[in-house]
């Protein structure tokens, strides 16, 4: 049963969403199509705040302490309905001051164990799911020795990081001290300010056993524990490595009807295993002949733009749908507005700055192609993985089948060409710690 | 005798012509115009063009053996205008009597006023600016400048800043729609998934450009 509201007829919703977020306008946008009254939560003042006070708040995702006291202290003003974090930086202060205000919310143990990829694999394991062997090392130790603790194949990640950055294959001893110091640069780059704040799960290192097979992933959205899955998104690109860089997305599945209910169970005891009750969450699962296996499951919503590859019923967002749901309302619609429907992450190929960005007309051309947004502007440096965490933008299509999209995504991408310079008196490592 | 429309001072006719000359192309001279208007007030067109690239209703006049072209519609705001040039003082001016923030329409100047007023000194700490391009049937159609453009928060300036203080100040006014082309910017503010809190983007407006450069 919904809570009452705090605001009576119009609820109000804190939005958290960081400086560097790719989601404010769809939220946004979500929250005034339902009428909603908005305060937007970042860690920096915003410069009309004194227009707006209700509108505005300033908070420390790290300083979850202090944070949860200001939105407390702000919710004495300005009352508050839901609190939802709109990218990974804010969840678990989502989760904190909803418990705080007595909001409706998944458990912060379950929100901190899903943004740690030890505590995920831990707590999978713990409730027996198929798990790849795994080992947890601080980024102090000594990679050789570590090298001689793991087989392989094997993975090394960071605890916390998205978008495949900082994972990389290693296929001997040899590849992962290389891969166990490139991510320890990475990290402590990180840490000295070059990039996210210094976090707990920084200083570690997760490696584990290299799952073969295909990968998927699923958007759902959580309602007092029970999952409703929105979509699962075949990755028909293979992600074998040495990097994870993630490209096509298209939904729905093409996978047998079988494998798809094995990919949502999975899913499902992942989210219980890990105690996430409320909200949205985006699974990614790797599938082989031994069935499925989750690779994580973060509790928030797919990143970057590519929410707007997912419209329900005659068209609702995304994140209206998690708003929704977050506010207690009915869910509009959470059949798909299309039949398929897809994006493509659009690739960083080397390290430089972005000069010239050809044929985005002729990409914009192709039939089924709805719209390609770049999300690095021309003269910006770019990165790429496992140090960058950026796409220089995304490409969106639909159609009447998944093959037709994925075959629209490629022929589109065919058509654009990115000029990159490299960075003068720079290698692209050096590149990567400057500006990742 | 009546005033010419502007004034292209005998020190810029030279400079014009010299340029002019330099372009080796079959130009039928310079065409005038206004691009938009920034934290500094106006900001101008100014390019040589054939033939085929005149506005064929440019307000056309001669100053030194000069054709200069005025684009139509901006005739009336470049009215009075004197364009000189100095290389002490960086190049060519333009000194135009007219106001960069004046309009016809009421709502239109009373959501000028909140733009100039409260919205632009305001962000101007993060180097950004707006500007009103019109309005029309209850909506205030803007672009944004500077830090603005690209900007991973430019959503949040927008929906919980602008259109707040234009809406609470000009009623009449229902939405407020961004015009920007927000791939095009060069030094946003926040750039999205750019987590860098040591980002110090360059303060104020961009920097001036010479028309020719």
């Amino acid at each position: 049963m919904p809570a009452p509201r705090a605001n009576g007829p119009i609820p109000r919703i804190l939005l958290l969403m960081a400086t560097h977020s790719y989601r404010a306008g769809a939220f946004l946008e979500a929250a005034t199509r339902l009428g909603l009254q908005v305060a937007v939560g970042s860690e920096e003042t915003h410069a009309l705040t004194h227009l707006n006070p209700a509108g505005h708040l300033e908070v420390d995702f790290h300083d979850l302490e202090g944070a949860t006291d200001r939105i407390v202290e702000f919710a004495a003003d300005h009352p508050l309905d839901a609190i939802v974090a709109t990218e990974d930086e804010g969840v678990v202060l989502a989760s904190m001051a909803s418990e705080a205000l007595k909001l409706t919310h998944s458990p912060l143990v379950g929100v901190k164990a899903a943004r740690d990829k030890y505590q995920t694999r831990r707590a999978l394991a713990a409730a027996g799911m198929r798990t790849p062997e795994f080992r947890r090392f601080s980024l102090d130790d000594d990679p050789e020795q570590a090298a001689r603790g793991v087989g392989y194949p094997c993975v090394v990640k960071p605890l916390a990081l998205a978008a495949s950055r900082g994972v990389m294959r290693a296929d001997d001893p040899e590849e992962f001290v290389s891969a166990f110091e490139r991510l320890r640069a990475l990290l402590r780059s990180l840490d000295a300010g070059d990039g996210l704040p210094a976090q707990a799960t920084g200083s570690q290192i997760l490696a584990e056993s290299f799952i073969p097979g295909f990968e998927v992933a699923v958007e759902g959205l959580l309602g007092a524990g029970d999952l409703t899955v929105l979509a699962i998104f075949d990755k028909p690109d293979p992600l074998d490595g040495p990097f994870f860089e993630e490209t096509i997305y298209v939904t729905p599945s093409r996978q047998p009807a079988a494998i798809q209910d094995e990919i949502v169970q999975t899913t499902r005891q992942a989210v219980s295993a890990l105690g996430l009750t409320e909200g949205p969450v985006h699974a990614e699962l790797r599938v082989n002949d031994q069935g499925a296996w989750i690779l994580e499951v973060a509790p928030r919503s797919i990143g970057g733009y590519c929410s707007r590859a997912l419209r329900f019923g005659s068209d609702t967002s995304l994140e209206e749908l998690i708003l929704q749901q977050a506010l207690g309302l009915t869910l509009t619609s959470t059949l798909p507005a299309t039949p398929a429907s897809g994006v493509m992450m659009i690739p960083i190929p080397r390290a430089g700055i972005l000069c010239e960005v050809r044929g985005m007309r002729e990409a914009n051309q192709v039939p089924g192609v709805e719209e390609i947004r770049m999300a690095i502007p021309v003269g910006q440096p770019v990165v790429p993985i496992p140090e960058g965490s950026q796409y220089l933008g995304f490409i969106f299509a639909r159609g009447d089948d998944p093959a037709g999209v994925e075959a629209a995504l490629r022929r589109a991408y065919g058509r654009l060409e990115f000029i990159i310079e490299p960075p003068e008196g720079e290698s692209s490592l050096q590149a990567g710690m400057v500006h990742g | 005798m009546e005033q010419p429309l502007i004034e292209i001072t005998p020190a810029a006719q030279q400079k014009l012509l010299q340029l002019l000359a330099e372009k080796k192309q079959d130009l039928l001279g310079l065409l005038m115009g206004i691009k938009g208007r920034g934290p500094a007030g106006f900001e101008y067109v100014m390019r040589f063009v054939s033939a085929a690239d005149k506005p064929e209703d440019a307000v056309a006049l001669t100053a030194g053996g000069l054709n200069v072209f005025i684009e139509r519609q901006h005739a009336d705001s470049l009215k009075g205008a004197r364009v000189d040039f100095s290389p002490m003082r960086g190049g060519f001016s333009i000194d135009n009597p007219n106001p960069a923030w004046a309009w016809d329409d009421p709502v239109a100047q009373a959501v000028q006023d909140v733009l100039s007023g409260q919205i632009n000194p305001a962000i101007a700490a993060h180097g950004g600016w707006v500007q009103l391009l019109a309005v029309a049937e209850q909506v205030a159609y803007i672009e944004l400048g500077g830090g603005c453009v690209g900007c991973g928060l430019v959503d949040v300036t927008l929906k919980q800043g602008i259109e707040v203080a234009i809406k609470e100040a000009v009623p009449q006014i229902q939405a407020v729609v961004d015009r920007t082309d927000h791939a095009s910017g060069t030094n946003p503010y926040f750039q999205p998934d750019k987590a860098d809190p040591h980002h110090q983007p360059s303060k104020g407006g961009p920097a001036p450009q010479s028309p020719f450069g």
